[in-house]
């Protein structure tokens, strides 16, 4: 499936450019995917943005803006740049993150995806067009909703210098942490030019253990040629001591502008922290003035992702197939040279040079082994790719289907082959729709059968020594198996005197005459397309199994082996072909006959 | 002791587990106890022939998905046909090159290509 989807793709993606462009704009987006489903996760929560995650997805946006309009992309430009307009309200905490506004951003990410996947595609362009423009519209109005704060002021003692060069967003992170009440400090740390970032992102990482930092000021230290002076703004629960222990530093390197509001009292000096000019704004581009307050917000984070791509390899799958064939060649062909050590060991003229010979193969051997292996683990994918996914069609589904039903994901490290995980997909939205859809009731009937009001789905994933096995399970009205077996019976599938076992009666629930028709759906509250699901499954190399109970809920269990690229093979053979074997190898160890035994079965 | 097939198929470089299974009752035995990628059968079996448990394989909801080979020291066209028709991926005809094997199973794995 995944070799036929490459072949439809459109002539844009064939340059090398193109396909590099299309890379990097997937790498962007997978990365947006997933910040934009943990900030759902957080909003759900608590109801609160973690700023660094829409900060994360206003950078990618940034990028995605430049990267298409380098590539002439108009459209996916114009997309990219509203949307970092939106994300921009969002992070200055002027537009408030709804579930309007998430399935906004999901929609987004989706219509760039599908831009991409088309690119190229001269057919599809007008179509494309009309829906980045419908949807440059939702954005603006989105983004243009009233919401936000008032400008505040607050009872700061800093420095002036640090407050004169907060951008406009720190300021609305400092705001946001004075109203939370914790405390504001300044933390000064001197380090070696040389060296700097190290330091610096320990400083940053200590911080953000017990808060946040909401800006790092650049300054000459006491000795300019050889240290520079950080002076980091940073928001806390604790005590200026305390940070500053936490830190290793003198006491005297913390500066409190503000003590937490349930700790001691508030300094009596009243700076307003939007007072005053932001200089560093002025006469600069709107755009370089937003990149140059990302770094300078951003600096440790910014190091550690840097250091993350650098040691990553984007890799096409294809790739690793040849690799994989390579090893294969190599193996048929050190098959070879093992029947010429055979032989020569049979032979008392030529046995010592045979058995030297044999002991190279081995050793031989064991390294196509591990070169194998070591593929095999490249190709290895962690199961989130398909949970992130499903997250976001349940976070879809519980809109459309204006149900309340909560998504409960372990094991999303499971690993598995990347090709697994991308046929995965489709059998598990298909699971998971289901079980929306059918399997959770309306609240009323959740109430009147004393269950919660919001219904549950489970999935779980993990090893099974050398299977992965993920189950997904649901609180749902679960399947009635006599009703299922009631339906097979009408619909001829198994004669009227079957009797069958509980388990048996459910199984029919993957016949496909039978899970096709909604009706069985409304009796047993399952089965659309169940037939589909377990030939996908199947045609990994998986299994798939159901159990339920009526009223209770149902569970289906999908066992995968780790990778498609290990067989287990079953050889089904009479005795007399063992024997033959037997008989052939006899043979082997007498020169002469050696040849034809390695290269042809007899 | 090894059969030909497999001692075959594990010099065709693929990384593989193989069980094997003497006759057909033994086949049936094992498969509900691992999930097998791959079936290889030979055709003349007492009990159960190939031909049969191709039949049981293919209709069997949770097995049909696995690629079946049979594999046959006669060249009878009427068993090739009957295998193909009941449902067997592949058909081989004894004797065959490794390579030729190795084509066949690269081609029935999914997302494998040789």
């Amino acid at each position: 499936m995944a070799a036929r989807k490459r072949s439809t793709r459109g002539k844009g993606r064939r340059t090398k450019a193109g396909r590099e462009f299309v890379s990097e704009a997937e790498e962007i987006l997978e990365r947006m995917r997933e910040d934009l489903s943990q900030l759902a996760e957080a909003t759900a929560g608590d109801g609160e943005a973690d700023p660094e995650l829409v900060n994360g997805l206003f950078r990618s946006a940034h990028s995605l803006k430049g990267l298409s309009g380098m590539f002439g992309l108009e459209g996916m430009s114009e997309l990219a740049h509203h949307f970092e307009d939106g994300l921009d309200r969002l992070r200055m905490g002027r537009a408030h993150l709804d579930s309007a506004g998430l399935s906004l951003f999901d929609d987004t990410l989706t219509l760039f995806s599908s831009t991409l996947e088309h690119l190229g595609n001269d057919e599809a362009r007008p179509e494309h067009e009309q829906k980045i423009v419908d949807l440059v519209e939702r954005l603006d109005q989105w983004t243009q909703s009233p919401a936000g704060e008032s400008g505040e002021e607050h009872g700061l003692d800093l420095p002036p210098t640090i407050l004169r060069a907060l951008t406009e967003y720190e300021e609305h992170r400092l705001n946001e942490n004075l109203h939370k009440g914790r405390a504001i400090h300044v933390v000064d740390v001197d380090l070696e030019i040389a060296s700097f970032e190290e330091g610096l992102a320990e400083a940053s990482r200590a911080i953000r253990e017990v808060g946040e930092v909401i800006s790092t000021l650049p300054s000459p230290g006491d000795a300019p040629e050889s240290q520079i002076r950080f002076s980091l703004l940073a928001a806390t629960e604790v005590s200026g001591a305390e940070l500053a222990s936490r830190l290793e530093l003198e006491p005297s390197a913390v500066r409190t502008g503000r003590e937490t509001a349930h700790g001691e009292a508030e300094a009596p000096n009243k700076v307003s922290s939007t007072e005053g000019p932001v200089a560093h704004e002025e006469g600069v581009g709107s755009e370089a003035a937003a990149a140059e307050e990302i770094s300078a917000a951003d600096t440790p984070v910014e190091v550690k992702s840097l250091k993350s791509i650098s040691e990553t390899v984007r890799v096409d799958i294809r790739k690793l197939d040849e690799l994989m064939n390579l090893v294969g060649e190599l193996a048929i062909q050190r098959g070879a040279f093992k029947a010429i050590a055979t032989r020569l060991a049979g032979d008392p003229n030529t046995a010592r040079i045979g058995s030297e010979l044999d002991k190279l193969h081995k050793a031989l051997d064991r390294k196509l082994q591990e070169l194998q292996a070591g593929v095999l683990e490249v190709r290895m994918v962690p199961l989130r790719q398909v949970f992130d996914k499903l997250s976001r069609v349940a976070r879809r589904l519980r809109l459309d289907l204006g149900k309340d039903v909560s998504l409960e994901i372990s094991g999303a490290d499971t690993e598995l082959d990347k090709l697994i995980v991308e046929e995965l997909i489709d059998p598990l939205m298909h699971v998971v729709r289901n079980s929306f859809d059918h399997a959770i009731e309306p609240v009323e009937e959740r109430l009147a059968a004393g269950k919660p009001e919001e219904g549950c789905i489970r999935i779980e994933a993990g090893q099974r020594g050398n299977d992965v096995v993920i189950t997904v399970s649901d609180d749902g009205r679960g399947i009635d198996a006599d009703a299922v077996q009631a339906r097979a019976v009408e619909r001829g599938v198994i004669p009227a005197a079957a009797e069958l076992s509980r388990k048996e009666a459910l199984d029919l629930v993957f016949t496909p005459g039978l899970s096709t028709r909604s009706e069985v759906t409304e009796t047993s509250g399952r089965g659309v397309g169940m037939d589909v699901v377990r030939a996908n499954i199947g045609a990994l190399g998986g299994v798939v199994d159901l159990d339920s109970s009526p009223g209770v809920g149902t569970t289906i269990g999908i066992t995968l082996p780790i990778t498609l690229a290990i067989i287990q093979a079953l050889i089904v053979g009479r005795g007399a072909s063992l024997r033959g074997s037997a008989q052939l190898r006899a043979r082997d160890t007498s020169a002469g006959a050696v040849r034809g035994a390695a290269q042809r079965w007899t | 002791m090894r059969s030909l097939i497999s001692s075959t198929l594990e010099d065709l470089g693929l990384p593989m587990k193989i069980d094997e299974a003497e006759n057909g009752f033994e086949a049936l035995r094992l498969l509900p106890r691992q999930t097998y990628g791959l079936i290889v059968t030979d055709i003349n079996m007492p009990d159960i022939n190939g031909l049969e448990l191709v039949s049981f394989v293919k209709r069997n909801e949770t097995y049909r998905g696995i690629p079946l080979v049979i594999i046959s020291t006669e060249g009878s066209s009427r068993d090739r046909d009957k295998g193909m028709e009941l449902g067997a991926d592949a058909y081989l005809v004894k004797p065959f090159d490794p390579e030729e094997l190795r084509r066949t199973v690269l081609d029935l794995l999914p997302g494998r290509k040789a």
